[in-house]
């Protein structure tokens, strides 16, 4: 049974300083990109580059070494990325491509998972990552594209509100929309790669698509959307990592932090769903 | 300043209309504009000055809106000359241009505050690295006071009217000092209230030597403001000054079977809302 004395002091074990700066990183920049995924109506699409990215890090884990999964996410999460731009400026409905990228690349994921020797153990950490082993080096890379990620929509912030808020008028402002939603698309992508192999694949959705939700619920101006959406992601991440040691150290019952986490913000989203519908306030920008 | 040294670059916004000489704001010649390759509109030939208003008239898909995607350069132009201050319409370049949209494109529960909203018209200028300065910050004051919203300015937008919305949306037009100012059906769903004060904005701009084109249904919103008035119907039907183009035998060349009325004083085609 673990003792309250090491609950207090875990910042002194270094594999759990490593995942609460992992965490931390990752719920500032899925706090800022998950925004904008709410405002632009983008969760569908998140959903399709996430499972997309699934066979890259399949493939990585299997037929290359420490830096394989990055790699290989990031290759599918680019393949991806064009192939939904190429077909929606070809006319496809934006639904129909994702359907189809969602659906293909996750199987090719499933294909090469079961051609591996450990097939079950690879596909739970591909599906819910090893926050509480992350390497120096993945704590690096988390760090560096959570920060590509973020400059990259801050680049583009006036014309990403514009285009979400009226597309008509961005467009005509002289905004090129095609780049405007290429741009968020990549810094979506970069967020599914930091975040896919540290929280798991399956889970990626969730730090990204709840609070930006959450605060839409709550928020009546851009700064308090943000700033709801980025305390959420944080703060939600830390409990649900501190959650998962508790219970996993504590109680001795191995719970994925991944999971725990995705756990701690889907309970948020439905209290803030619930405290809104009791209080009532009249927010006509509440739940979409 | 000489036209050449401008380039593609609209007159400054200081400039007054005597300052810009004879050249036209709008010059159409024979133009047609197509989606996709298909011409939607074609044969217009157009001219309208600084200070006038024109006001686009026809039946649903006879091409109003049309000719507004074409002036911003959203649409190829297919056949003849497009100039917009004396220079060549180039896609994209939309500078000096404020740009009205239908008020449907918006989203109605976007949690933004009005004044952030008007703001956006200042966005092209403000660029990507730059926060808002002083003169964007006063160009929204000036903005807002004309359209009679400086009290609303931290309303959420959602939250107003939609009359006010209207109004905010012609805000942020404005805010970018346009010199051309074009309009999407405007006064669709207004109370008397926000259409006076709407025409009351308008009159004001054409003061101050702004151009302005709208399309409408409203015939005597035409006649109310507007110095000509170009007839559509997937062609020009008609284009010269107000009185002389509204006629019945024009109206019923653009509207088709559609039965126009025409007693002394206005001109009432059964079906539309005016």
């Amino acid at each position: 049974m673990i003792t309250l004395d090491l609950l207090l002091h875990f910042w002194t074990m270094p594999f759990m300083v490593r995942a609460v700066i992992v965490i931390v990183t990752l719920g500032v920049t899925a706090g800022v990109v998950g925004v904008f995924v709410n405002l632009r109506g983008l969760e569908f699409l998140t959903d399709g580059l996430t499972h997309a990215v699934f066979p890259g890090i399949a493939a990585g884990v299997a037929f290359a070494s420490s830096g394989g999964p990055f790699w290989g996410a990031a290759i599918a999460a680019a393949a991806a990325t064009a192939f939904l731009s190429l077909l929606a400026r070809r006319g496809v409905s934006s639904d129909a491509a994702v359907a189809v990228v969602l659906v293909a690349m996750f199987s090719v994921g499933v294909v090469i998972v079961s051609r591996s020797h450990d097939a079950s153990g690879q596909l739970e950490q591909l599906l819910f990552g090893h926050l509480f082993t992350v390497s120096v080096t993945e704590v690096i890379v988390t760090a560096v594209i959570g920060a590509l990620a973020i400059a990259t929509v801050l680049i583009t912030v006036r014309s990403q509100v514009m285009t979400a808020f009226d597309r008509d008028a961005a467009r005509a402002a002289g905004y090129r929309l095609t780049l405007v939603d290429l741009s968020l698309n990549v810094a979506i992508a970069l967020v599914v790669v930091s975040a896919s192999i540290a929280v798991g694949n399956l889970l990626v959705i969730a730090i990204l698509i709840v609070p930006g939700a959450l605060a839409r619920v709550w928020a009546r101006r851009l700064t308090s959307l943000f700033t709801i959406a980025l305390s959420f992601a944080v703060l939600g991440g830390l409990a649900g990592l501190v959650g998962a040691f508790t219970i996993s150290v504590g109680l001795d019952i191995p719970i994925p932090p991944g999971a725990a986490i995705a756990a701690v913000f889907v309970a948020a989203y439905l209290l803030a769903l619930l405290l809104f519908v009791i209080v009532r306030r009249p927010n006509a920008g509440g739940p979409r | 300043m000489s036209q050449s040294a401008r380039g593609n670059n609209p007159p400054p916004a200081d400039e007054t209309p005597s300052e810009l000489g004879t050249v036209p704001t709008i010059e159409m010649a024979n133009a047609a504009f197509a989606y996709e390759g298909v011409v939607a509109l074609d044969h217009v030939s157009i001219k309208a000055d600084a200070g006038e208003a024109l006001a686009l008239i026809g039946p649903n898909g006879s091409g109003k809106s049309t000719l507004l995607r074409g002036l911003l350069g959203l649409l190829p132009l297919a056949d003849g000359s497009v100039k917009i201050f004396g220079h060549k319409r180039r896609p994209g370049v939309t500078e000096g241009i404020g740009y009205l949209p239908q008020q449907e494109s918006t989203e109605p529960n976007f949690p933004i505050s009005l004044r952030q909203v008007v703001m956006m018209g200042r966005y092209r200028r403000i660029g990507f690295w730059r926060f808002a300065r002083a003169s964007d910050r006063s160009a929204v004051n000036e903005a807002l006071e004309m359209t009679g919203l400086t009290a609303r300015a931290r309303a959420r937008f959602g939250s107003l009217s939609g009359g006010q919305q209207q109004r905010g949306l012609l805000a942020r037009a404005l805010a970018g000092k346009p010199r051309l100012l074009l309009l999407d059906e405007p006064f669709n769903g207004l109370d008397q209230p926000n259409r006076a004060a709407l025409l009351a904005t308008l009159r004001e701009l054409k003061l101050r030597g702004v151009t302005i084109v709208v399309t409408t249904h409203d015939l005597d919103l035409a006649r109310d403001v507007c110095d000509k008035v170009l007839l559509l119907a997937g062609t020009q039907v008609a284009f010269g000054p107000t009185n002389q183009v509204l006629t019945l035998e024009n109206l019923q060349a653009a509207f088709g079977d559609v039965q126009v009325e025409v007693d002394e004083h206005r001109v009432v085609i059964p079906g539309h809302d005016h």
